[in-house]
């Protein structure tokens, strides 16, 4: 634990120089990366702008709503996805052994290894918009609901990085698991969206066994002191939990595979 | 090597991916979701208009819009991009420069057997399940349907000459990363895959209805369900093929040109 504080540093270090390697390519990245949102934005806006509302949240509302998610997103993704997405080919491989020997834990070198500042992009972007739509929406502020944000902030980005987690900790027994991320993806491309537009079965899932409703719908709802379904009251301190919640799920996941894992290559 | 020898490739193509089942499964989820967020979308914003048809379209056409637009005409292009930049990039381009074939023929004969395959293993069964869900509407005429099979073909071709040029600027650049990103974020917005053109404000909608982008799902889906008359329908198919004759003539210049700089990383 105590070599923690050297070793993470180092990792990132690594991994951050093999990268700006090519700056070019890294820079194009977060400029085409920002401008595929931007242009997915911008067509939801367009909708808006036709029809005043979706599902009663107007533009300024559903900019938060998307700045959040991506925000939430892009944090919780750049220590997570693209490490844990490479599980499979560790795992077919036979290279998950040389990590499981290191003198670290497995899950801080995977995760550190790998920081990914690809997210650059997505996290300009989601700034910039929150920025924007804050100023916008009718909110009063105070030190309270400030930090109600940031922690519902940082509980969506441990959603996202304890659901990569197990997603890949999946592969560990299976062997193959990256198209659970397709699955993932599908409800995430959902969770960008107010839940209520949703019909009813949708948005039970949304809120228990795939619970992206907390990923930025909740949250922002909450915020904005908007009905949340089925919840209700209790989105606040839901929002809050979610992440915690499943985070101890994803430790459980990730020991449970980690001690059935048995190899698969090498 | 004859033209007929391209269907192989095709029946190549479609075979290979009968070896990975478990991604049809995934990929039926991944359109259903796709599917059922733009349903609740237009279910959520024609509910709150309380008018039975916006802009002269019912909800119903709009959720066959949506159906059409997407996962039917929007194939997999990424495929295509991740190929291309994978064969430079690795050097496999060079032993297709060997062989005796067109290498963006063999590129079309691959994709349309890819195609083929997700039409009939993901698309199809979406459709199934999304007309016995909420209901789809048959197109506005036997004209508008037959006009539909046109387009649709020149929509295939319109985005694999799009994605094929943009997939060779691999020769240059070395990745197609960063290009599939921006090639996406232009589709999201310029092909009216997403919002219809005809809910764009009118300078954007003038602008994006005479690029090539719109005859990728925009104008086969508005044909279909009847919003171009019988006039327009043929208007904009003739300017729709004068554009993939363009896209053609500078894929082909392009190709030619990529060849001749070459530089193989690796193999």
């Amino acid at each position: 634990m105590a070599r923690l504080h050297r070793v993470i540093p180092a990792l990132v270090h690594t991994y951050i120089k093999s990268k700006t390697e090519y700056p070019g390519a890294m820079v194009l990245g977060w400029l085409s990366q920002f401008a595929a949102y931007g242009s997915m934005y911008t067509a939801i806006s367009l909708i808006l702008a036709r029809f005043g509302s979706l599902g009663g949240w107007l533009w300024p509302e559903m900019a938060l709503l998307l700045a959040f998610h991506l925000l939430a997103y892009s944090l919780g993704a750049s220590l997570s996805f693209v490490q844990f997405r490479e599980m499979e080919d560790k795992v077919r491989m036979g290279t998950v052994d040389a990590i499981l020997v290191k003198p670290v834990s497995p899950w801080v070198f995977i995760v550190f290894s790998g920081l990914n500042i690809g997210y650059a992009g997505h996290i300009l972007l989601a700034v910039g918009l929150m920025a924007w739509s804050l100023t916008q929406v009718d909110v009063a502020w105070t030190p309270q609901l400030a930090l109600f944000f940031l922690g519902c902030l940082v509980s969506a980005s441990m959603i996202v990085a304890a659901t990569m987690t197990m997603i890949g900790a999946t592969a560990l027994v299976w062997v193959k698991s990256n198209h659970l991320y397709q699955i993932f993806f599908g409800f995430w491309e959902l969770a960008r969206y107010p839940l209520n537009i949703f019909p009813l079965p949708l948005q039970v899932l949304m809120l228990t066994f795939a619970p992206l409703a907390f990923l930025a719908f909740a949250p922002v709802a909450a915020t904005l002191c908007k009905p949340v379904p089925l919840i209700g009251d209790f989105a606040p301190v839901a929002a809050l939990v979610a992440g915690p919640f499943c985070a101890l799920l994803a430790i459980a996941h990730w020991r449970y595979c980690l001690r059935n894992y048995q190899g698969a290559g090498g | 090597m004859r033209a007929l020898s391209y269907p192989a490739f095709t029946a190549t193509a479609f075979q290979s991916r009968l070896a990975y089942r478990n991604q049809v499964w995934s990929g039926v989820f991944g359109e259903l979701v796709f599917m059922f967020a733009r349903i609740a979308i237009w279910a959520s914003v024609f509910g709150a208009v309380g008018s039975a048809t916006v802009d002269g379209v019912s909800l119903p056409q709009m959720i066959t819009y949506a159906l059409l637009a997407g996962p039917v005409l929007y194939w997999d292009y990424s495929r295509l991009l991740r190929d291309l930049g994978t064969a430079v990039k690795s050097g496999d381009v060079s032993v297709y420069l060997l062989k005796p074939l067109q290498y963006p023929a063999y590129l079309l004969a691959n994709h349309v057997g890819n195609f083929l395959f997700e039409l009939l293993t993901v698309i199809v069964p979406v459709a199934v399940i999304v007309a016995l869900a909420v209901g789809l509407v048959p197109p506005a005429s036997l004209f508008h349907g037959l006009a539909f099979l046109g387009y649709w073909t020149l929509s295939f071709a319109m985005l694999f000459l799009l994605t094929a040029i943009l997939g060779l600027a691999a020769f240059w650049l070395m990745t197609t990363d960063s290009l599939d990103w921006f090639f996406n974020a232009i589709m999201t917005l310029l092909s009216g895959g997403l919002v219809p053109l005809w809910f764009f404000p009118g300078w954007l909608a003038a602008i994006a209805g005479h690029l090539p982008f719109a005859w990728v799902s925009y104008y086969p889906a508005a044909v279909y369900i009847g919003q171009l008359s019988v006039g327009q329908t043929l208007i904009y198919f003739g300017i729709g093929f004068v554009w993939a004759a363009i896209l053609t003539l500078f894929l082909i210049w392009l190709w030619s040109r990529a060849r001749d700089r070459l530089i193989v990383q690796g193999g």
